[in-house]
């Protein structure tokens, strides 16, 4: 439970719908450009809302025996993939919860699903091993065993993967089946990003830094000094603004110049506990960051990494994923005892 | 997060073939009201039909900075890290680690990582023992002596193998490694659950409240026997034992209280550090004085003991009264070859051979420490040392300080809390630490100077 007093949604943010799903909700996506809303439960729940009023399209109780580990929306199509604790792959229908594709890996975890960024592949990370799976269920790929288990995918560029685990963060040329690059370093990397350019490559550590490198060049940095582990980092559309949990306080730093390096980060303290969930908006520089207090709070950001709250909402628990709506006009959150809160964000858009 | 409703976390190491599985499968299977998530190893194979059972592999993920203490399990990070979301299915979490897991990483995963230390709590370290192996087992690996150096309770598993002798050695070999540790003796992996679940281990409150006398001091001798005594002769009769010769102090006026044998026991060891009179059968035992007895020739050995009035007579042996059979035998008119029984028995944790690399230091010194003296030594003996300290207990006495410190540590990882006050109670200071190749004497010494 928060130990915030409730409070109504502020600035920016404004009531819009809100729903209830059986348990503790992981994960939370915008399918059919923002038409249907989803959310994925931990014992396997699967929860399909109209994206507009809430109203329940349908719903699955169990898709994954054991659980659900990880949900991803096709950025280009009407499917979803879902995996769990049973080994299993799932692709959904987003309309109507009709199940397409179903891919056994075997006895293990399914931890983390990616599509492409033309949703043409599905990467799945499967204990030590990576997938790519077509996104009608042809496996096109398969990885060496990493030397331990994949911690975080992200795609570089359309055709090029990337991977980390302990030790390593590794691109593959998925088409060519070789290796673009390893970049090694001793640490447990626990989460990834990419800049939009596909240079920056950063990831949060086990031992409380967020770690980059610069591919083209090579360069690598450091930064040290979080309280906690980095679980939750973003970058922003443009790839200048790499925003990082790991405390209370939303760590913002700027690749601008000469940046980050020897800069001073923004800070964003408006949550009293560990920032749990951030999510930059599609096309600005907004950061939405939900914190473990159960709040959620909307920052405007300068080019410096500084920024302003401009909206805030309180969803009563702690914060576990966070969606903007395809047009950036509503923010969704969804929270540990299965509370799903959508608030419609008012913004100027440009003409 | 309250830290009552954190789901507790029971460690279970061992070497294999130890009995692990047997005693997973026997928790599970046991009526307890609990609902058990069970993360084993990749090899584990529990035989319940049990819905929560996880495999993973050991990752152990070490740090770039290269700090043993920042050495964490990857795998639990991320399985209890998923666990903690179905928190509607389980109550109580087991983890099992193979006969190769150095538990140090394992137990630090609970403390380093705020993300698992904020939703559960390491219970306890239970470590199986094979009794018939573990000898050698203990000669040849590192990680066995680690899990043994690491354990809140100690389980002596396949005692039905193994003599009563060899089971006696290899508890005060084990004890020796580790005197924190609670030993139970089982066969096929019988032990009460309460046992080994819900121990507190890490709960600083409870270290010192569990068992408050876990740190005894080592005294040369085994046995305390107190006779009421009537004026008049006595024999005191040894049979054929392990020793052809053994020390003895008897007092006069020996009292039968705990506190009243305390004392006996430090003014013996006194005696015991002058060097010994040596008598033969038949000869008179003088009071108060440190006598060797000659127990060469075979058969009873009688010794006689003189009393102008009557008086509690205390007798302190190097050796327990049953290795030797020892009698008391009254010789006066009035009860002629009358036995008598003792009034009072104590043993006394006695002193061994510390051939182990691995074993346990204590210290105990009565006074305040300066706690900017003490923490500036523990910390530089944990940053030199820490990779060879496997844990630390114990309670401080901070000058000024109205209440008691209680601390404890894994490795380097060091937690210190203020507990109840002291009162009436005399102040003072108890440490203990387990690890390998310690210097006892100069940790001794260097805690001494942290004294005022």
């Amino acid at each position: 439970m928060s130990n915030l007093e409730p409070f109504n949604p502020r600035g920016m943010l404004h009531d819009g719908w809100t729903s209830q799903v059986d348990d503790f909700a992981i994960a939370c996506g915008w399918a059919k450009k923002g038409n249907i809303f989803l959310v994925g439960g931990s014992a396997g729940g699967l929860y399909a809302f109209n994206g507009s009023n809430g109203k329940s399209l349908w719903n699955k109780e169990s898709s994954h025996q054991e659980g659900l580990l990880a949900l991803d929306i096709n950025p280009e199509g009407d499917n979803f993939a879902t995996s769990g604790q049973d080994g299993a792959v799932r692709f959904w229908n987003s309309e109507n919860g009709n199940e397409l594709n179903f891919i056994d890996l075997g006895k293990g975890w399914v931890e983390h699903l990616c599509w492409s960024p033309d949703g043409k592949y599905l990467a799945i990370a499967f204990s030590r091993i990576v997938y790519v799976y077509s996104s009608t269920g042809k496996e096109i790929w398969k990885s060496e065993q990493h030397p331990s288990t994949v911690s975080a995918l992200a795609w570089a560029k359309e055709n090029e993967l990337a991977t980390a685990c302990y030790g390593q963060v590794c691109f593959y040329d998925i088409t060519k089946n070789k290796v673009n690059q390893k970049l090694e370093w001793r640490g447990s990397l626990v989460s990834m990003v990419i800049s939009s350019n596909g240079d920056i490559v950063a990831c949060g550590s086990q031992d409380n830094s967020v770690h980059f490198w610069r591919r083209s060049t090579g360069h690598d940095a450091e930064m040290t000094g979080y309280p906690g582990k980095p679980s939750n980092i973003a970058f922003d559309h443009t790839g200048k603004l790499l925003a990082t949990g790991g405390s209370e306080r939303v760590t913002v730093w700027s690749f601008e110049g000469n940046g980050p390096e020897g800069t001073i980060p923004g800070e964003l303290g408006h949550h009293t506990e560990a920032v749990s969930s951030l999510s930059f908006a599609n096309k600005s520089k907004l950061i939405a960051s939900g914190s473990r207090d159960g709040s959620v709070v909307v920052s405007f950001l300068q080019n410096n990494g500084d920024g302003n709250p401009v909206g805030a909402a309180f969803s009563g628990n702690s914060i576990s994923a966070l969606a903007w709506k395809p047009d950036d006009c509503a923010i969704a959150a969804v929270n540990s005892k299965g509370g799903v809160n959508i608030w419609n964000f008012k913004v100027r858009t440009e003409s | 997060m309250n830290e009552s409703k954190k789901v507790p976390v029971t460690i279970l190491t061992g070497f294999l073939g130890s009995g692990k599985t047997t005693l997973l499968n026997r928790i599970l299977s046991e009526e307890h009201g609990k609902r058990i998530a069970v993360i084993e190893n990749e090899y584990g194979e529990v035989g319940i039909d049990q819905g929560l059972v996880i495999n993973a592999d050991e990752e152990v993920f070490e740090m770039s900075n290269g700090c043993i203490c920042c050495t964490v399990r990857g795998d639990l990070i991320r399985v209890l890290g998923n666990l903690m979301k179905r928190r509607d299915k389980f109550d109580y979490v087991l983890v099992e680690t193979t006969g190769l897991a150095d538990p140090g990483p394992v137990a630090q995963t609970f403390f380093m990582d705020e993300e698992i230390s904020s939703e559960f709590t390491l219970d306890g370290i239970v470590t199986l023992v094979d009794a018939a192996h573990i000898d050698q087992q203990l000669g040849r690996s590192d990680e066995s002596s680690e899990q043994v150096a690491f354990a809140d309770v100690l389980v002596l598993n396949k005692t039905d193998l193994v003599s009563e002798d060899s089971l006696k050695n290899l508890e005060s070999r084990l004890r020796d490694m580790n005197r924190m540790t609670r030993i139970i003796r089982a066969e096929q992996a019988k032990v009460p659950i309460e046992t080994v679940l819900n121990l507190s281990a890490f709960d600083l409150d409870q270290v010192l409240k569990r068992r408050p006398s876990f740190l005894e001091p080592e005294y040369p001798f085994e046995w305390t026997g107190v006779y009421n005594l009537e004026a008049g002769r006595y024999e005191l009769i040894l049979e054929d034992g392990p020793d052809p010769e053994m020390s003895l102090v008897a007092f006069k006026d020996q009292g039968t209280s705990e506190e009243d044998l305390k004392e006996g026991a430090e003014s013996c060891v006194r005696y015991y550090a002058e060097s010994p009179l040596e008598i033969f059968n038949g000869d008179h035992v003088p009071f108060s004085k440190h006598v060797n007895l000659n127990l060469k020739d075979k058969g009873p050995k009688s010794f006689i003991l003189d009393l102008d009035q009557s008086c509690n007579v205390g007798l302190f042996t190097q050796h327990t009264a049953e290795e030797f059979d020892i009698k008391l035998l009254s010789v006066n008119e009035k009860n002629k070859g009358e036995l008598v029984t003792t009034e009072k028995e104590r043993i006394w944790v006695a002193e061994h051979e510390h051939d182990d690399e691995v074993g346990s230091i204590a210290i105990e010194r009565i006074g305040d420490v300066d706690p900017e003296k003490l923490n500036t030594w523990m910390g530089r003996l944990l940053a030199e040392k820490g990779v060879d300290i496997f844990r630390t207990k114990g309670f401080i006495s901070y000058a000024g300080n109205p209440k008691r410190i209680v601390f404890q540590g894994v490795h380097m990882l060091f937690t210190a809390q203020p507990d109840k006050e002291w009162g009436n109670e005399p102040r003072r200071n108890q440490l203990v630490f387990i690890g390998r190749n310690l210097d006892e004497e100069q940790m001794q010494k260097d805690f001494d100077k942290c004294l005022i």
